[in-house]
């Protein structure tokens, strides 16, 4: 195994090659559905010795997107509004590992989390690729979060989940993140193992 | 017989009479009204702006029996406002077991596969409120290098009309897709050039 130098803040006891990764969780809940998944995260998180910010985004203001591009034509890299979602955007700008915490809305993300999903464009290129044979805009930042998805539902339904972890990786896909993984919990669910392995899968 | 009612949500933050989504959203609710129905259109943003323009929205669409959601992709998905509206709607069951629903979306890169997933998120709200998923149609290019829109979405209205599931329209830009790369940086270059950017298109401003 190659010996890596400790990174400066390296959890005692941790073999040195564990990479410490800055994780951000952007909770997407609407009342306290995600509340147990929020935790065995957290707790995931911290037992593989990763930091993490958590934004509540109900609790942000973050105005729709204007669909003016003036994040990419006008002020290169920065929002022309003037709220919450800019330092959002810098967060996910400087994650190791993004995180999506969303009740699964219709096999996709809550309203509360799509509000800084759609602000977070500055963070891309205006400028078009190939990326997987398939148009994307090149990166703007050298580095791109690792992705994982957390979908929370009241029941299982297999179909929601299928479009959720399509849709986890098609938003990784389009950032050109190189890791994603995703899952959808529910309260029959193993919450502990389900999070340690999504950790696990970006982390590796 | 009575009279049918189709409503037109537009779903794009550049509202009706600016956007590609109000253009194309338009071309379908104009059929419809050469079938006659009656027709009204309503910006899904300026909805989700007023509660009183949200309490009568949920009243438009309760009272009509075919809804169209025209808009641009956003992030794979649906601009927030538009998941917020259809939150609601399925809180409070609106027009279920009544309305029929289809989509019209368009997206800025070239490949019209990219609204894959959206479509399947608005079926599967469909099916988790209670409507009748009728399809939906998927433009690559924003929607304006189709040749003629009119006879791409014809068939659409006239489906719609009939109650039947609209047929597969997926329209990419019928010309390679790198051309469409290539022209597309040239026009970001200019565009930044006469909007008077402050900085370089490439800047880091948010670099840790
Ligand atoms: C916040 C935001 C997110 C977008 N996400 C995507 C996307 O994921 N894929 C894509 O092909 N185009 C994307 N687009 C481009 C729009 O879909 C495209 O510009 C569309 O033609 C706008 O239509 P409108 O005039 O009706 O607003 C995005 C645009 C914005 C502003």
């Amino acid at each position: 195994m190659p010996f890596t130098e400790p990174r400066v803040g390296a959890t005692p006891g941790r073999p040195y090659d564990v990479r410490i990764m800055n994780a951000l969780v952007l909770d997407g809940s609407r009342g306290t559905e995600c509340r147990d998944a929020l935790a065995a995260l957290q707790q995931a998180l911290a037992d593989a010795g990763h930091l993490a910010e958590v934004i509540p985004l109900r609790e942000r203001t973050i105005a729709p997107c204007r669909g003016c591009f003036g994040c990419w034509i006008k002020t290169p890299g920065e929002c022309v509004i003037d709220d919450d979602g800019r330092a959002v955007a810098r967060s996910i700008a400087r994650c190791d590992v993004l995180v999506y915490l969303t009740p699964v809305t219709f096999g996709g993300v809550s309203s509360e989390l799509k509000k800084a999903l759609d602000r977070m464009i500055p963070n891309l290129s205006p400028f078009f690729a190939r990326v997987c044979g398939e148009t994307h805009h090149q990166r703007r930042y050298r580095k791109t979060p690792r992705w994982i998805g957390l979908g929370v539902l009241s029941q299982p339904d297999c179909e929601a989940e299928r479009v959720f972890k399509t849709l986890v990786e098609r938003n990784a896909l389009n950032l050109q993140s190189e890791r994603v993984a995703a899952a959808v919990v529910t309260p029959a669910s193993d919450l502990a193992a389900t999070t340690a392995a999504l950790v696990k899968a970006v982390a590796e | 017989m009575t009279q049918r009612k189709a409503l037109l949500l537009v779903g794009s933050p550049r509202g009706i009479g600016h956007s590609t989504s109000d253009r194309l959203g338009s071309v379908v609710l104009d059929a419809l009204k050469g079938r006659s129905f009656d027709t009204e259109k309503l910006h899904v943003h300026a909805v989700m702006d007023s509660p009183a323009a949200f309490e009568s929205a949920l009243a438009a669409i309760g009272a009509c029996d075919t809804v169209i959601l025209s808009l641009p992709l956003y992030v794979d998905s649906f601009p927030a406002p538009v998941i917020a509206l259809l939150e609601r709607i399925a809180e409070r069951r609106v027009g279920a077991g009544r309305v029929r629903f289809s989509l019209v979306i368009q997206c800025g890169f070239p490949e019209a596969k990219h609204n894959a997933t959206a479509l399947a998120i608005a079926e599967r709200f469909a099916s988790e409120v209670g409507w009748e998923w009728l399809g939906g149609a998927a433009l690559g290019g924003t929607g304006g290098f189709a040749k003629d829109v009119g006879a791409v979405l014809a068939p659409v209205g006239e489906a719609i009309a009939d109650g039947k599931t609209v047929p597969e329209v997926a329209s990419s830009v019928p010309f390679p897709a790198w051309l469409y790369r290539f022209v597309g940086n040239v026009m970001w270059r200019r565009q930044a050039k006469k909007q008077g950017a402050t900085r370089s298109l490439r800047a880091r401003p948010y670099e840790g």
